[in-house]
């Protein structure tokens, strides 16, 4: 019996009479016998507790199981935030882009102290905000999974350290003996760099340095000195020009700073701010960039290009144009020769129209320039000097931002002795300096074989090559953007390079290798910085006069990237009378020219995806390159497109796809070079051919060779394209671009008698619904197709910018290249005689847009603003928009590009740091297009909103914009009336493409006006 | 009973068969094990299928840039088969609905078989828009209009989602109507059978049918309902499925003419495929006394028929492109006729318009093994004639500068494989386990069923 608040409770008469009995049954928990069979030792020795804390877990699991969450790490604010780094807001870093010898003055965006594009220095005159497309892509350089990571021997990864004793007691051991150091190097513009070598040498006095470069301007700097005796090449103000006559020349593709080149060059054809444009002639054997942009266009083999200047200096000479006192008597005699009429009759060219350009040269004196391309032989450039001269060209020439000459490359004969002495033993070692010159020597020189005999062999390089296969000794090196550097390229313009990132991988800068080697091994991360800055004290600060202190003008010259070292006038040299007689015979057979690429130049950018996938600017070939050939020769030889064909140049063979060229002069191959590398990285391995075996190596700047004998092999090679070759003379397909009004042109003349020519063929469009109102900001784009070239800059840029895969020659030959901007490339005309037209392509957000209506879900759809949207995450990828869309500009992803591109090679923890963070990466199965930029849109409109201003759509720029060198394209605000684009807009140039359809496209086109011949309208 | 009297019309079903012998010829299939023949058949038609299933996988796994589909070429085999097989499935609905309506009586000893391929072929039709989609696994549920945390709705401008109503109204009221029409025959089977398990089966899908007169009255009501629901259906389906053609801009599919063309040309391919079949079903299973040769040479000229609309058609559209004067809507119809596809054209126009011409002389509509072979040319033609709208349009449409050739991979093949497959397969379980032939209605038409003057 219990108690419960005072009361006392029972639940039977035998509790409530306390029966003992009950109360001995009380103290045992369970009734006699129930426990009998209870016993613990046979039971489970799962606790109660542990059951529950099991059962507990696992609905955990269970839970979070159906969540794809996964830990990706912790992410943290800054504790410390390092100074002037702000997440979300991009730093930009002047640096500078080394490219062959020429310094571009380069910013570099980084996001959070990781770079992620590489733009032009705007504060720079020379690059003005511009840079190549090797440069904008080199980026990816940096990010490239097979850099090269550890120094290795032999393949074995070693230590600093252990580089550092090994080779100095080397190299000590090699000077003591008298054996030669071989110092390999490409040309050397860096005066720090020089200085260091010079210690070098000092310490190993039996170092011997070799200057080398496959594809150089030696032709040019050597007439110059002849001519002018001087070393300082001037730059020309092509803005300046009227008549400009390009022979065999690339100027404003390949050719010197053509990226300054294209930006002078299209001042001189602003027609849409001015009343007249400049003229270009060409005379060329290939079709290059430059010809399909000239105005007249003549095909030549570049063996008769001398003949052509003696034929117009004896033209001049006939009208006294001509002073008889510059020519020596041999000159004079061989001028003679000439006829200008006889000319045109031996190499099928139009008689008047080498007349017109004759009187063209004579009446705009000193506005008339002609420019001989850089493989031309000197004799040539002598006589062009002298063409200029009489020509008042000096006018032209700008001697304050002029060439410096590094230095000259060394002779075959001394590269003849080096394998000589190699291949005796007498060279210890041999030191490659960030230099390949197993591929850029041509193989009959036997400088690979040679290596073999030579014991310690050394590679500085950032990636594997053809050289570093055959070397012992492989040090890594920084990339670019991790490097220290000065630069001197351009007359009193020293350019400072700084590196935006610290090492990626236990890599040593170049320069630093060398010091290490005259420090016994002593240096660290910082040397050669304080290096360069010491020299920089002494050779630049402390001679110029300066009013501020060194640390304030040493980041001030940091910070702009550029230094000017002196402000000298210059004037112009006076000409030397020198002979250019040239024993000038075209031999029969095929003329072979090999010249470099338009992206990946001789091989050196090889392994870089974006730049091989970039169309090239002619033929849009992509992942490789070959033997362009001319319609009516193909069709002799029975060759179509993808035959293999066999070139034979003096016993050199060469098999290579065969494309047919429209435009090409007859009986002639134009193949490009840095093809068919070998040990060159997983992108540049095995793509195209390598035609370096074709050259000569005891004729080192030879790149047009004669009697070639060209045959079909039988088999064919596929090359792909990013565009179709229709042929030019299927009636049925022919010029439908000028048919259907995608591209409209005028002639000048036309253009001057009537201005508003092209109002004929505007469509009159009305609409039965009542359109939108945007009342803000409404975007637009303009380009004007004067000023572009079709150089492709614009698209690199958009890669970097918008993280657009790189797809491979598999999937562009189906058609799936993803690039969000194109630029498609027309020929009318005969395919002889083909007049080309190029057209940038993009989204061009139509206000009715006809993807929008078709896309089920609405993952496409108009802003406010004017963009045409398209959302990633909703878009289920039915295709239906890029069906609908009349300019085909919607890209799909039919794999996730990056995992299928060469079994992931893009895919890896170092590439994706590429990726701009403020696009989305997209994955396989949606639909991606152009968004003007959108995030740089949203950027200025959040910065207005910060600072409490309206947004009127001023100061945005498209990435395509930024990167045009012609400066072409123009975005803005078509409600601001005061906005170029709305100028533009209103222009009597401006058309729309497929202006019918009534879609209200808001990319504008400008026609392009010809400066051709009017007797031929 | 003369023969000359005009009134009277040819009986539909030969022989005058009795009523129980119908019962069981038609059921024999049922109750019978299936034999070696079948299975041989079964384990090809299941082989196409795992073919398509394997390079189906393939697609999933590494995304549909394993078929030809380029760009321009969004659109390729997969929407040029969901549009066959949609096709396809014309004839069924036309055969049990419209010609229900209009008293056809021949068709009672085919509507079965027709509305079962009906389903089957909407069934293979309808994987197929999903699969096209870049992403397969959110298509299936973003082209829906489910209410949805972000306030996303489907965008109803757009043809595509027209199609997904069309297709799944079209393959419901399809479905409904052919079960309503085997609720008697499931009775029929349910009394019939022996077998424990059938009986339990038929009892549940003969939903209480006790053939009592009230229950024949409903029936009868609700079977002429649903075929009138049916009726629009089968012109709309097509209609709609021409208007994710019609409404793009593209020359070469923006065209008025597309709602009828299509429908016509669907009911053409749907009656070429179930002649076929229905050849093959009549023979194996002796039924040539119900699908007589009459109703075969009556399918025939419906053959003709639509063959000579769809050739009208291509005409027509030949003449549009010219008379509306505008350039490339000229050009693309030139470039189809003699361009890079030319070779596909020809094989759909002889295919569509000059074989099936053949019909005009009765022998041949009535030999079986010619009509045979025209038949299977009439679907071989209607393929192309999807490729042809679809892919020659697409890859030279506006700008010369991004045309390009379409070229199918052997996944293509492989898929298009594995709908014939699935196609077959699902015909193949429908002979064993179904009654092909309408037990009930086909009573009803023969000879002497029915009261009728000639009797009296």
């Amino acid at each position: 019996m219990s108690e419960f608040n005072g009361k006392n409770i029972w639940k039977s008469l035998r509790e409530y009479q306390n029966d003992p009995e009950l109360l001995k049954e009380k103290i045992s928990e369970f009734k006699e016998g129930v426990t009998d069979e209870f016993d613990t030792k046979n039971m489970n020795s799962f606790s109660r507790r542990k059951f529950l804390a099991i059962l507990a877990a696992s609905s955990a699991y269970a839970a979070t199981a159906c969540t794809d969450y996964r830990d990706k790490g912790e992410i943290v604010p800054y504790v410390d935030r390092p100074e002037n780094v702000l997440p979300g807001k991009p730093n930009y870093y002047a640096s500078t882009f080394v490219d062959n010898g020429e310094a571009h003055s380069i910013l570099v965006k980084t996001r959070e102290g990781r770079p992620i594009k590489i733009e032009g220095n705007d504060a720079d005159p020379i690059s003005a905000g511009k840079v190549s497309s090797r440069g904008q892509a080199s980026i990816l350089n940096l990010y490239d999974p097979e850099r090269l990571k550890d120094p290795t021997l032999e393949g074995k990864k070693i230590t600093w350290s252990k580089v550092d004793t090994d080779l100095i007691s080397k190299l000590t051991k090699y000077s003591n003996e008298g054996k030669e150091i071989a110092f390999v190097t490409n040309p050397v513009t860096s005066p720090t760099t020089k200085k260091v070598i010079s210690q070098f040498k000092k310490k190993y006095p039996t170092t011997k340095t070799y200057t080398i470069k496959l594809i150089n301007n030696e032709n040019r700097k050597l007439a110059w000195n002849k001519s002018f005796s001087s070393d300082l090449l001037p730059l020309i103000r092509w803005d300046k020009a009227k008549v400009i006559v390009a022979l065999e020349s690339d100027f404003l593709g390949k050719e010197g700073d053509n990226i300054e080149n294209v930006k002078l060059y299209t001042k001189s054809r602003d027609i849409v701010n001015g009343e007249s444009i400049s003229r270009l002639y060409a005379f060329e054997a290939g079709m290059t960039l430059t010809g399909m942009n000239a105005d007249i266009r003549f095909r030549l083999k570049p063996q008769q290009q001398h003949n052509l200047v003696l034929s117009i200096l004896n033209k001049l000479l006939e009208k006294g144009k001509l002073p008889e006192n510059l020519l020596t008597g041999e000159t004079l005699t061989q001028i003679k020769k000439n006829n200008l009429s006889k000319f045109a009759a031996d190499n099928g060219l139009n008689d008047k129209k080498l007349e017109i350009l004759v009187k063209d040269l004579i009446d705009n004196k000193g506005k008339a320039v002609v420019y001989a391309g850089d493989y031309l032989p000197v004799e040539t450039h002598l006589a062009v000097n002298l063409l200029n001269e009489v020509l008042g060209a000096s006018s032209l020439y700008d001697y304050s931002l002029g060439f410096v000459n590094n230095g000259n490359l060394t002779s075959v004969d001394e590269i003849n002795d080096l394998i000589k002495n190699m291949n005796n033993g007498n060279v210890g070692a041999v030191i490659h300096f960030d230099s390949n010159p197993v591929y850029e020597l041509a193989s009959n020189l036997g400088y690979a074989d040679a290596l073999k005999n030579v014991e310690t062999t050394i590679t500085l390089s950032e990636v594997n090559n053809e050289t570093t296969k055959l070397t012992k000794y492989i040090l890594p090196l920084n990339d670019n953007l991790e490097s220290w550097g000065d630069y001197l390229v351009r007359n009193g313009n020293l350019n400072l390079q700084q590196p935006v990132i610290s090492e990626l991988f236990d890599t040593r800068q170049k320069e630093t290798i060398l010091l290490s080697w005259l420090n016994n091994g002593k240096v660290d991360n910082d040397t050669y910085h304080k290096y360069l800055m010491n020299s920089f004290k002494e050779d630049v600060y402390s001679k110029g006069n300066f009013a501020s202190d060194f640390k304030t003008f040493w980041f001030t010259a940091l910070h702009d990237g550029a230094v000017k070292t002196s402000n000298k006038k210059i004037s112009h040299p006076k000409l030397n009378k020198v002979d250019f007689a040239l024993a000038n015979k075209v031999g029969s057979g095929f003329t072979l020219i090999l010249q470099d690429n338009y992206f990946i130049g001789h091989g050196q950018y090889a392994n870089n995806g974006w730049l091989q996938e970039l169309p090239h600017p002619v033929s849009k070939v992509t992942w490789d390159n070959y033997a362009a050939i001319a319609p009516k020769t193909a069709e002799q030889l029975k060759i179509s497109d993808n035959d293999v064909l066999k070139i034979n140049v003096d016993g050199r063979e060469v098999s290579i796809a065969a494309l047919i060229q429209p435009g090409m002069t007859e009986n002639t191959l134009v193949i490009e070079l840095g093809y068919g590398r070998d040990n060159a990285g997983t992108v540049a391995d095995g793509v195209g051919t390598n035609v370096n075996l074709l050259l000569d190596g005891n004729n080192p700047n030879k790149f047009v060779f004669d009697n070639v004998s060209v045959s079909k092999t039988g088999t064919t090679y596929k090359l792909v394209s990013t565009q179709e070759h229709h042929s030019l003379n299927d009636e049925f397909v022919k010029d439908l671009h000028l048919k259907r009004h995608i591209i409209q042109e005028g002639t000048l003349e036309e253009y001057s008698k009537n201005p508003k020519f092209l109002e004929e063929n505007k469509a009159e469009v009305f609409s039965i619904t009542n359109n939108y109102e945007y009342k803000d900001v409404k975007w637009a784009m303009t380009i004007d197709l004067n000023k572009c070239l079709g150089c492709s800059e614009c698209i690199t840029s958009c890669n970097v910018e918008n993280n657009v895969p790189v797809v491979g020659k598999d999937q562009v030959e189906v058609g799936r290249e993803m690039q969000w901007l194109r630029i498609d490339r027309y020929y009318s005309g005969t395919p002889e005689e083909p007049i080309v037209s190029t057209q940038p392509m993009l989204c061009s957000h139509c206000d009715n847009a006809p993807c929008e209506n078709v896309c089920p879900v609405n993952a496409t759809n108009h802003s406010p603003d004017g963009l045409n949207q398209m959302v990633y995450n909703r878009c289920v990828g039915t295709r239906y928009c890029a069906n609908n869309c009349p300019y085909k500009v919607r890209r799909f992803n039919f794999f996730n590009f990056r995992d299928h591109f060469r079994d992931q090679y893009y895919q890896n923890d170092l590439t994706e740091l590429v990726n701009n963070p403020e696009v989305t990466v997209r994955s396989r199965g949606v639909i991606e297009k152009c968004t003007f930029c959108v995030q740089n849109i949203m950027e200025a409109r959040e910065d207005a909103i910060r600072e409490g201003k309206e947004f009127d759509g001023s100061g945005v720029t498209t990435s395509c914009q930024s990167a045009c060198p012609a400066n072409a394209i123009e975005f803005g605000n078509s409600n601001d009336s005061e906005a170029i684009v709305s100028k533009h807009r209103e222009h009597n140039l401006s058309y729309h493409v497929l202006e019918e359809l009534g879609i209200i496209p808001n990319v504008t086109y400008l026609a392009k006006i010809r400066n051709t011949h009017s007797e031929d309208v | 009973m003369s023969n000359n009297e005009f009134t009277q019309e040819l009986s539909v079903i030969e022989g005058k068969p009795s009523l129980r012998s119908l019962d069981e010829i038609i059921s024999k299939p049922l109750d019978t094990k299936p034999d070696k023949k079948y299975y041989i058949a079964l384990g090809v038609t299941l082989t196409m299928l795992t073919i398509g299933a394997v390079a189906l996988a393939y697609s999933f796994y590494y995304g549909i840039g394993l078929w030809g589909n380029n760009n321009p070429v969004g659109w390729a085999w997969p929407i040029v088969n969901f549009v066959f097989w949609i096709g396809i499935g014309h004839a069924g609905t036309l055969i049990s609905a419209i010609l229900f309506l209009f008293r056809q009586k021949w068709r009672t000893g085919i509507a079965r078989f027709a509305e079962g391929m009906t389903i089957f072929a909407v069934i293979t039709a309808m994987i197929f828009p999903i699969i096209h989609t870049g992403r397969p696994w959110v298509a299936a549920v973003y082209l829906l209009p489910y209410p949805s945390q972000h306030s996303l709705w489907v965008n109803f401008y757009s043809p595509l989602l027209w199609d997904v109503f069309a297709v799944s109204t079209y393959f419901t009221v399809s479905f409904t109507f052919w079960y309503v029409g085997l609720i008697p025959d499931f009775a029929s089977l349910r009394d019939r059978t022996k077998s424990k398990v059938k009986k339990i089966i038929y009892s549940i899908t003969s939903l209480g049918w006790r053939h009592s007169n009230r229950h024949w009255r409903h029936y009868e009501m609700v079977y002429l309902i649903l075929a009138g629901l049916a009726t629009p259906l089968v012109l709309s389906v097509h209609t709609v499925v021409s208007f994710d053609f019609a409404v793009a801009q593209l020359p070469g599919w923006h065209s008025t003419i597309f709602p009828p063309y299509f429908v016509a040309g669907a009911v053409f391919s749907g009656f070429a495929m179930v002649q076929n079949v229905l050849i093959f079903i009549r023979k194996i299973f002796n039924y040539e006394h119900i699908i007589t040769l009459d109703t075969l040479e009556k399918m025939n000229k419906i053959i003709l028929l639509t063959g000579s609309m769809v050739g009208y058609a291509y005409t027509m559209e030949f003449f549009i492109a010219w008379y509306s004067g505008v350039p490339t809507e000229m050009f693309t119809f030139v470039n189809r006729a003699f361009g890079d596809y030319s070779w596909a054209y020809w094989i759909m126009f002889s295919c569509n318009v000059f074989i099936p011409q053949l019909f005009w002389f009765k022998k041949i509509r009535r030999t079986i093994p010619i009509m045979f072979v025209i038949a299977v040319f009439v679907n071989v033609g209607m393929w192309f004639e999807r490729f042809v709208i679809t892919v020659t349009s697409l890859s030279r449409d506006f700008l010369p500068s991004s045309w390009a050739y379409f070229k199918p991979t052997i996944v293509d093949g492989a898929l298009l494989l594995g709908s014939f497959g699935l196609f077959f397969t699902l015909v193949l379980l429908f002979t064993k386990s179904l009654p092909v032939i309408s037990i009930a209605e086909v009573k009803g038409v023969v000879d002497g069923s029915q009261p009728s003057h000639g009797e009296h």
